[in-house]
């Protein structure tokens, strides 16, 4: 899912050949980015335009060849004049009079016509690794290719795919060499899979057309120096000193002729605004701010230090319900250690709808955030939930989180954020360490990614790259996360390595976790009460009670819908059998089937009542239901969604621990076995090893130590 | 020790009064920052010079009456009509066309009024506590009460509680009174810049301000009541024609000017209000480190040429 979507989608034609663009509505002035076509297209800027479309108007728009835009294969179709008048055309569709131009590679070149030739409507210029010609150096090995360009070439390597017949046959091979030697940083296997999926809806006949289409009409050194030296537009450049690209020395070469500013990322290469997006989108800003803005700081307060509040910010995972109610239970310990401490919440649906019922502050640019349950579950089909790769096609959406994060946190200068798996924080924290204010404090009820049998090598070796980073992240900026909180005990960790080369998850986590067992949030009622609670929730003496519940992602249908079948089967075998199935927020109860005995809720009030007193539960492997149960020494049966590490390897381990609940995996049984299973289990005796009821506590004497 | 000393400092002789000045540094744009009051000189301004003069050519000039300045007991050479000269005389002999003016509470009189008359030489304005706000909509009931008691009879009053550790009450206004200046203007400064520094812990930040009270008397106060001074319409239209950037920095505890005064002087500048929560009149010495930045990024935002590498 992608972070934000555009207000609204146009296509001009223009010679024939249509133009996409896309319109994000704001007030205030209008980005124009322009990506490199036909190599790639207009989602080449997905880390600035969630970011970016807070502050200004976007437009962006995919060049010739490739994205929504015509694919012509004429080299006469792609020269500069043909780009330039698109650029223009894209403004006119969206009546833009004037824009600051954000252009990526050769994508400036055409921008630096448009400044020349239209100088009322380009405002500023933001360069990012700017393709131009003639300027700086050019690498070698794109001189070497230009000589060998229409040769017929037998097996050509490496750079010699950059060839006009290698093009064609060879597209794949070749874009994913140039984007594997463009993408010098290591970890950046998510960057390198977007940027060979938009090279390759082209084809290699637009891409040879597209570079052989510039030349056509291509200025003079001394023209184009000329165009340069009187641009007479702010001009930003940001170019990555490992650029195999561009070379750094053209970067350089364009700001002084400009008289523009100058952002050398070193250690980044040619895709810096996918690879280090916090920086370029924040040097963006900052840009555009000082150029086009009316010079002003807005009126602010500031606080001195000895006059603030003690104040926390809470990010709380909306990934699942679970996160909020033991962070809830955090809260609530942690005032308790420091009555003045004021707690707000950045968090989103559906952990604000326990946090409001609670009373809780929920800062209000909360609303900004784009919605990560809403990705998982789109990223969900049937019981199927690839959760790793969930979580990293979630990039886009962690980013955008994280910038308003980081915003909100530079103005209320709270003195401690607390994260519960907040990923994007403690991640993009890590890669951006300067930017870290405050204490942070990391949750987390699992470490490790660990690959599906399913996913094979090429798994196997992202999970480890993942986790490589991680650890690397850890080693080199110790002082990110001040306390990190191991939600469990040692045992609940999965015994094996985090990859090949790579240290034991237990080790490693040991070495860099404190633990504060499990936090259920509540306390389980003692047999006394459980009676108490049964008269409560409603359930009859001589019933037996099963619960039946998915989550609240909506993912659950396809296991609601088989035990529901198999309710006929088990009331005939328990006749005392009373069944609730909670259908959760996303589940129409309506759209299910009904028998008698049977009720379907879409909405059950502190449904860990219900839970603590049934006599079977039939759930998920979610860690949070699962282990409500085995702290109330319920029986029930758990159908871990196929593809979740998480709930395969990490929930069933930390089960295995306790001896609690009956693994039953979702695909091998039948309606019957299900029947049955319901049968065997149902009111059956159960001793699991109990669970502790002070894990809130002690998670909050952790933290309070940081205040 | 001075963290650093002036580049270079020279006297200008206006009007037979002389104006002691110094520049600091010699890259970027320059930074007039005004004097105030001259109950205490430019030396206030010392936790701001070395930082800014690291990325800002800083001028800064005395009043007559303190520091360096000549001591001249006339009325006429005193005030916001003297100032518009000696600003633009330091500006001038400084070689400086044009320059970013920051004031610390009277300053902003002088920078609002410079601002006004001479709108080019001006690339905008900072006002710290500015005084000029009280101007604007006629005198306080504490200013009432000062002009109806300034010339009354020597007030005997109990010596100012700060100089052991103590607060004063609010009555202490009549301190503010020729004769007691004449007699005791070192009592008069402890009670005056206790009530500039309501922060905790400004133990250091007061008996600097006295200190620089001691190189004035109260002779030179008193003229400096008796000069010339604008009206509210004057400073009215004053405020109204400032046509550069402005930012207001203004604490929410200034009882010298409370910052009501400054939310009116925003509104007729079209300025930027910074609010310093639980600040007094004096933040540039009690809380430097965000006034610096304040400043800095003001001048980078009006007046820096776009430069930068990282």
């Amino acid at each position: 899912m992608r972070a934000v979507s555009p207000d609204r989608m146009g296509v001009v034609n223009r010679d024939g050949v249509d133009v996409a663009y896309e319109v994000y509505d704001r007030e205030g002035p209008t980005l124009l980015f322009v990506p490199p076509a036909p190599i790639t297209h207009s989602r080449i800027f997905k880390g600035q335009v969630p970011f970016l479309s807070r502050h200004y108007r976007l437009v962006a728009m995919d060049g010739r060849g490739n994205g929504r835009s015509g694919r012509p294969t004429q080299a006469a179709s792609h020269t500069r004049a043909q780009n330039l008048a698109d650029m223009v055309a894209v403004m006119d569709a969206t009546e833009t009079e004037q824009a600051v131009v954000v252009a990526h590679c050769h994508a400036n070149w055409w921008a630096v016509e448009l400044a020349a030739s239209y100088p009322d409507r380009v405002r500023a210029l933001v360069a990012i690794e700017p393709g131009v010609p003639y300027l700086g150096r050019s690498q070698p090995h794109w001189v070497e290719a230009n000589e060998r360009w229409e040769e017929v070439l037998e097996d050509p390597q490496g750079w010699e795919l950059c060839n006009r017949h290698a093009m064609v046959t060879r597209h794949r091979d070749w874009v994913e060499f140039f984007f594997g030697q463009q993408l010098v940083e290591a970890h950046s296997t998510k960057q390198w899979e977007d940027a060979v999926g938009w090279a390759l809806q082209s084809t290699g006949e637009v891409l040879v057309a597209g570079e052989e289409g510039p030349d056509r009409d291509a200025p003079t050194k001394e023209e184009f120096e000329g165009l340069c030296r009187s641009l007479g537009v702010p001009v930003l450049v940001i170019h990555g000193d490992q650029d195999v690209c561009q070379h750094v020395d053209r970067g350089r070469a364009f700001a002084e002729l400009t008289g523009g500013e100058l952002v050398v990322m070193e250690g980044s290469g040619h895709l810096a605004l996918g690879r280090d997006p916090v920086k370029v989108n924040r040097a963006i800003k900052d840009f555009v701010d000082r150029v086009v803005e009316v010079p002003s700081m807005k009126s602010q307060t500031w606080t001195r230090a000895l006059d603030r509040r003690k104040k926390a910010l809470y990010i709380s995972s909306p990934i699942g319900l679970g996160h909020a109610r033991r962070d809830l239970a955090i809260a609530q310990e942690l005032k308790a250690f420091q009555p003045d401490l004021e707690i707000e919440w950045l968090a989103q649906h559906p952990v604000t709808t326990v946090l409001e019922r609670a009373g809780e502050t929920i800062h209000p640019a909360s609303r900004w955030l784009a919605s990560e349950s809403g990705h998982i579950a789109s990223e969900a089909s049937g019981h199927d939930l690839h959760c790793f790769q969930a979580l990293r096609s979630m990039d886009e959406i962690l980013l955008a989180n994280f910038m308003i994060f980081q915003e909100v946190l530079e103005e209320g200068n709270h003195d401690l954020v607390l994260g519960d798996e907040a990923w994007d924080i403690d991640h993009f924290w890590h890669e951006n360490p300067e930017l870290k204010q405050g204490s942070h404090v990391w949750m987390t009820d699992f470490v490790g990614y660990l690959p599906m049998p399913e996913g094979g090598e090429r798994e196997a070796y992202l999970t480890a790259d993942y986790n490589a980073e991680m650890i690397e992240h850890i080693a080199r900026f110790p002082r990110i996360r001040d306390r990190a909180i191991f939600v469990g005990n040692p045992d609940d960790i999965y015994p094996e390595v985090f990859g090949p080369q790579l240290p034991k998850i237990r080790d490693w986590t040991e070495d860099h976790f404190d633990f504060s067992g499990y936090i259920t949030g509540f306390t389980p009622p003692s047999p006394d009460e459980a009676e108490a609670w049964r008269a409560e929730v409603g359930f009859g003496e001589d019933e037996k009670v099963c619960v039946v519940t998915v989550g609240g992602s909506g993912v659950g249908r396809d296991l609601l819908e088989k035990v529901i079948a198999a309710y006929p089967l088990a009331k005939e075998e328990v006749p005392e059998l009373r069944m609730i199935a909670v259908a959760g927020p996303r589940i129409e109860p309506e759209s299910l089937p009904t028998h008698p005995g049977l009720e379907v809720h879409g909405y059950v009030d502190r449904l860990y009542r219900h839970l603590s007193v049934c006599d079977l539960a039939v759930v998920q492997g979610g860690l949070t239901t699962t282990m409500e149960l085995t702290a109330g020494n319920r029986p029930f049966l758990y159908f871990p969604l196929r593809n979740h590490f998480e709930q395969n390897f990490h929930v069933r381990h930390r089960l295995d621990q306790y001896g609690a609940g009956r693994h039953m995996a979702y695909a091998e049984t039948s309606v019957d076995d299900l029947a049955t299973a319901i049968g065997d289990e149902i009111g059956r005796k159960v001793n699991y090893s109990p669970v502790e009821t002070d894990g809130a506590a002690r998670a909050a004497r952790m933290i309070a130590e940081l205040i | 020790m001075r963290a650093r000393q002036p580049d270079s400092t020279g006297r200008i002789d206006c009007d037979g009064v002389e104006i002691y000045y110094e520049v600091h540094g010699d890259e970027g744009p320059t930074i007039l920052l005004l004097p105030t009051w001259l109950i205490i000189h430019s030396r206030f301004w010392k936790l701001q010079i070395p930082y800014l003069a690291r990325h800002f050519r800083v001028v800064t000039y005395d009043s007559p009456g303190n520091g360096l300045s000549d001591r001249p007991l006339e009325p006429e050479a005193h005030g916001v009509y003297a100032h518009l000269r000696y600003t633009e005389a330091v500006l001038d002999e400084t070689g400086t066309d044009s320059a970013v003016l920051v004031g610390l509470s009277q300053g902003g009189q002088f920078g609002v009024s410079f601002a006004a008359e001479r709108p080019e030489r001006v690339d905008g304005l900072v006002g710290i506590g500015a005084a000029v706000a009280v101007l604007l909509t006629g005198p306080s009931e504490r200013g009432k009460y000062i002009m109806e008691h300034f010339e009354d009879p020597y007030p005997p009053r109990p010596p100012s509680a700060l100089r052991t550790g103590g607060r004063d009450d609010r009555g202490d206004w009549a301190k503010y009174n020729r004769k007691y200046w004449l007699d005791d203007l070192e009592d008069f400064g402890w009670f005056f810049f206790g009530h500039c520094f309501p922060e905790a812990h400004s133990t250091k930040q007061i008996e600097d301000c006295v200190g620089w009270t001691l190189e004035t008397t109260g002779e030179i106060l008193g003229a400096e009541w008796d000069a010339p001074n604008g009206d509210i319409e004057t400073y009215r239209n004053w405020a109204s024609a400032v046509e550069c950037p402005v930012l207001l920095i203004h604490g929410t505890d200034d009882y010298i000017v409370p910052i009501d005064y400054a939310k009116e002087l925003a509104r007729l500048t079209g300025a930027d209000l910074v609010t310093m929560e639980g600040s007094g009149h004096i933040p540039l010495a009690r809380d430097p480190v965000k006034v610096n930045r304040l400043i800095k990024d003001f001048v980078d935002r009006v007046a820096a040429p776009m430069v930068g590498s990282s």
